[in-house]
């Protein structure tokens, strides 16, 4: 594979109002007001540094130096119909049985496919780019505005002024969707910054899931891939959205996601990180009519030097909803794990159910773990428990495998992916489990 | 659910000692602080030039740091910081025996039941009236065994090098602005010293009490638990009510020798015009035990995070907490556990009751370091709301750079469940009552921890007057 650019040329597009302009050439007059306005914005907003709380553990000034970066445009991409990166092919392959798939390869879509009985149905799956020139007054009224807005902060801005493409799904009413519908994402340039945005809407009483997967070879220098994420779940609508952040190394991958539940809606997450040198995620989860619900998964695996950071918070908006979050991360080599979650109830929500759980599990001498659940209440009637553990691996599990003959190795593999498990098992969807199962088992070999 | 008249009926925040008493002090700085008040202080004090350097030097460091954006509001502290007078003195000499003190002062201890304790229970009462240890006796035999519990004042004076050794070490002025400020103008506090292998049966036992409107109190306390001693140091606050807010702040700073165990129990009931910012901190030794014990109910606004660094193999700390939050209260407490060597351990348990307006934060911070092998600590947080407009917030920091390290928090929060009431009143007991019974059930696991003496205050402060309401 390719990896071109190792030095950004005076041609290259950097972050900057040219780009802006230039990403924005061929977009309808809403749209480039739209990315100018988010531009004004990210000039006006500071660099987060760690004396912010919520970037306390995470020092962007020593880990990302934005000015270096070239940004992927979406024009360097492969032409339509050629061959995919062998990589992004195999992992395909491993995916299990599809509803439909769309291909990303360096910021730009290079393929769709969709089940033709959805289409018929109203079925919507597009390049959100094409979708948005098109002129869908549905992503007129959502995109980057009522879930991701450029003013939610430094990185949402600049997303929004900079996005090359991504993803636009939307069921209709009264729909469901069986099988999974599939984002592949592949970056090959190393020292390139990439935009892309997803929007998902799942209409009224409507069924879907979504799996994003994340993939790059190692890279020389450090490489930047921003994702801002939006999906709404109207009233009665069930959804399921995963994100697979499998980047090599070198990747520095920076998600904005916020998830907006309406009455007696599911909105569920998985957040797997693996991959990538820096990995931070910003969840945030909308709980806005009774009877909603999200569970909030995530399970982070960090060796070597690897940094996640996840942020993440459940605002109970409305009274009597629910919300569910489960965060596992295992830290191998000197990785450093870093969870902060806040449930917030607020005035007048009664009747919230909230949890939150964090566990960790420490591999070695050198790495950390930081763990910040944090509550804030403002109704009385309420149940919210939240719950943090640091610790190593059980003892007595690894004796019990290892009397009944196993090596200390394989004991001690076996205990981190049972620990790890707990989270897949919660949302099995298809091909997802085995394929983390097994990015485990590759990261554990060499422990 | 019981409606809001029968909670507001509860009447938990009738504050029953906000009398006044009419004492004339013998000499007060001026309002508001610069280096020659602080320079009046320490002469007024009699203190040695080192002192008086140390003193201006934390001037110098609270002036150059920044208030505190987190926790609390303190929007409105500078303010009251300049009509504070920094320094009142109530009577030239120290008393001996009860009888030389005032019959005003007297009234005051009085009212609060402090005779009885003193006659029947206490053994050693250092009684902290306005900035002064104003009245001061130690039991006998405790003077035998050599143990040292005088005012920080005579602390200084009588054994200077025993002071300077530690004042100062546990918690720095620079520290925190406001344990800065307290290392510039702190005046009154106890001076603690017990023997090695000495085992003090009854607790010693300070009462603290602001008296003065617009007064500060910078209290400072050091605490030294040679190896294998073993004591309890109990300190208790209530102040009349006054229409300007008062300030205090607090430092305390506690050695705990190897294999020695000290507690240390605060029961904090200021009036609700006060800022409480306290800086407390343990240094805990070889196979040592450090408890600190910490009720807080009055106060405008309390900031207090007590800690414990395990600073050697085996140490161990312990931190209960419970607080009250009523109307227009922000009690923003909990407790700090840094673990710095191998097979240490720690526990932090934390109550809190927000009612009304009331506001309870829970903050704590369990840091384990590398190198603390086998560390183990497990913190539990649990809030009661009682109305729609309560509030409570939990903030806990965790970091582990320790991999044998075991770490645990949990919380909860919930309200008085409608099927405990139901249940009460099922067996006979009116709406009020039951609330009454399920609140004094929450906070029993830490109200029982405390000893019999003192408990009386806490006992009294929660209990009468939820049963006061009952009826």
């Amino acid at each position: 594979m390719s990896q071109a650019a190792v030095v950004r040329q005076r041609t290259d597009p950097a972050i900057g109002r040219a780009t802006v302009a230039g990403m924005g050439a061929a977009d309808p007059a809403w749209l480039r007001a739209r990315r100018d306005e988010a531009w004004a914005i990210y000039q006006a907003t500071p660099m987060p540094s760690t004396r912010s709380e919520e970037w306390r553990y995470t020092d962007l000034a020593r880990k990302l130096q934005l000015d270096d970066l070239v940004v992927a445009d979406g024009h360097t991409g492969p032409a339509a119909g050629a061959l995919l990166p062998g990589p992004l092919r195999r992992t395909m392959e491993q995916d299990g049985d599809s509803a439909g798939r769309i291909v990303d390869v360096d910021g730009k879509v290079v393929s769709v496919e969709l089940d033709e009985s959805l289409a018929r149905q109203g079925v919507v799956l597009t390049s959100l780019r094409e979708a948005a020139r098109q002129g869908d007054d549905n992503i007129r009224r959502l995109l980057a505005t009522a879930a991701v807005p450029a003013t939610d902060g430094k990185f949402p801005a600049l997303n929004a002024a900079l996005w090359s493409d991504g993803v636009f799904l939307r069921v209709p009413s009264g729909v469901t969707i069986e099988r999974p519908v599939r984002l592949s994402r592949w970056v090959s340039r190393s020292g390139s910054a990439t935009f892309t945005r997803i929007l998902i809407v799942a209409e009224a009483s409507s069924r879907l899931s979504f799996v994003e997967e994340t993939l790059s070879p190692d890279f020389d220098r450090t490489t930047l891939v921003n994702t801002a994420v939006e999906v709404f779940s109207r009233g009665g609508a069930q959804v399921q959205y995963v994100s697979l952040q499998r980047l090599g190394r070198g990747g520095f991958y920076l998600a904005n996601q916020r998830t907006l539940a309406e009455r007696d809606s599911t909105l569920d997450t998985l957040n797997v990180a693996l991959g990538g040198s820096v990995g931070r995620v910003d969840l945030n989860a909308r709980l806005l009519g009774p009877g909603a619900n999200s569970d909030m998964l995530g399970l982070y695996f960090g060796d070597a030097d690897q940094h996640f950071d996840f942020n993440t918070s459940q605002d109970h908006v409305s009274p009597h909803a629910h919300s569910d979050l489960l965060y596992k991360g295992a830290l191998d080599g000197s990785a450093r794990g870093v969870f902060r979650g806040i449930i917030r109830v607020h005035e007048g929500a009664q009747g919230t159910d909230a949890y939150q759980t964090n566990r960790n599990l420490i591999l070695s001498d050198d790495a950390i773990a930081t763990s910040l659940p944090n509550l804030e209440i403002g109704a009385d009637d309420v149940r919210c428990s939240h719950g943090a553990t640091v610790g190593q691996l059980d003892a007595e599990a690894l004796f019990y495998l290892m009397s009944r003959g196993l090596t200390r190795g394989r004991a001690e593999r076996l205990v981190v992916l049972g620990f790890l498990g707990e989270v897949l098992s919660r949302l099995p969807l298809g091909g997802v489990v085995e394929k983390v199962t097994n990015a485990i088992v590759a990261k554990l070999r060499n422990v | 659910m019981p409606g809001n008249e029968v909670i507001q009926g509860l009447g938990l925040d009738d504050y029953k000692f906000g009398f006044v008493t009419d004492s004339e002090p013998v000499f007060r700085t001026r309002p508001g602080l610069d280096a020659e008040i602080v320079e009046q202080i320490s002469a007024r004090k009699d203190e040695p030039e080192w002192m008086l350097k140390r003193r201006l030097k934390a001037l110098r460091i609270y002036e150059s740091k920044p208030m505190p954006q987190w926790g609390g509001d303190l929007s409105e502290l500078e303010d009251t910081l300049r009509q504070t007078y920094f320094y009142v003195r109530p009577q030239e000499q120290m008393e001996r025996s009860w009888d030389d003190v005032p019959d005003s002062i007297k009234e005051t201890f009085e009212r609060l039941g402090i005779p009885e304790a003193e006659r029947e229970i206490l053994a050693g009462v250092g009684a902290q009236y306005d900035s002064e240890m104003v009245y001061h006796s130690l039991k006998e035999e405790w003077e035998s065994k050599g143990v040292i519990f005088d005012s920080i004042e005579d602390g200084l004076k009588n054994h200077p090098e025993l002071f300077r050794e530690h004042f100062g070490k546990v918690i720095p002025a620079a520290d925190n602005k406001f344990a800065a400020l307290n290392s510039a103008v702190w005046s009154g506090g106890s001076f603690v010293y017990i023997p090695p292998g000495v085992e003090l049966k009854t607790p010693l036992q300070a009462y603290f009490r602001v008296n003065q409107e617009r007064l500060g109190q910078f209290e400072r306390t050091l605490i030294i638990a040679d190896e294998g001693s073993r004591a309890h140091y109990i300190e208790g606050c209530t102040a009349p009510v006054y229409s300007t807010d008062s300030f205090h702040s607090g430092v305390i700073e506690i050695v705990v020798k190897r294999e020695a165990r000290f507690r240390y129990t605060t029961i904090q009931n200021w009036s609700n015009n006060m800022y409480n910012l306290v800086t407390q901190r343990a240094l805990v030794h070889r196979g040592a035990h450090m408890e600190w014990l910490d009720g807080n109910l009055g106060s405008k606004l309390t900031m207090k995070y007590p800690s414990c660094y395990l600073m050697e193999e085996g140490a161990h700390g312990e931190i209960m907490s419970i607080a009250y939050a009523g109307d227009g209260q922000h009690q923003d407490t909990g407790g700090k556990v840094i673990h710095v060597a191998p097979n240490t351990s720690s526990s932090i348990v934390s109550k809190s009751i927000s009612k009304g307006t009331g506001r309870s934060s829970y903050r704590g911070l369990c840091k384990v370091y590398d190198g603390a092998a086998n560390a183990r600590s497990n913190v539990e947080c649990d809030a009661l709301l009682i109305n729609e407009t309560s509030r409570t917030d939990t903030f806990p920091y965790i970091e582990i750079d320790e991999k044998s390290a075991t770490v645990g928090h949990e919380a909860t929060v919930s309200k008085v469940g409608d099927e405990q009431l139901f249940y009460l009143m099922s067996r006979g007991m009116d709406e009020a009552e039951a609330m009454a019974l399920i609140v004094r059930g929450f906070i029993e696991p830490i109200a029982k921890e405390l000893p019999l003496e003192y408990a009386v205050e806490l006992n009294r402060l929660i209990e009468l007057e939820m049963e006061g309401s009952v009826g």
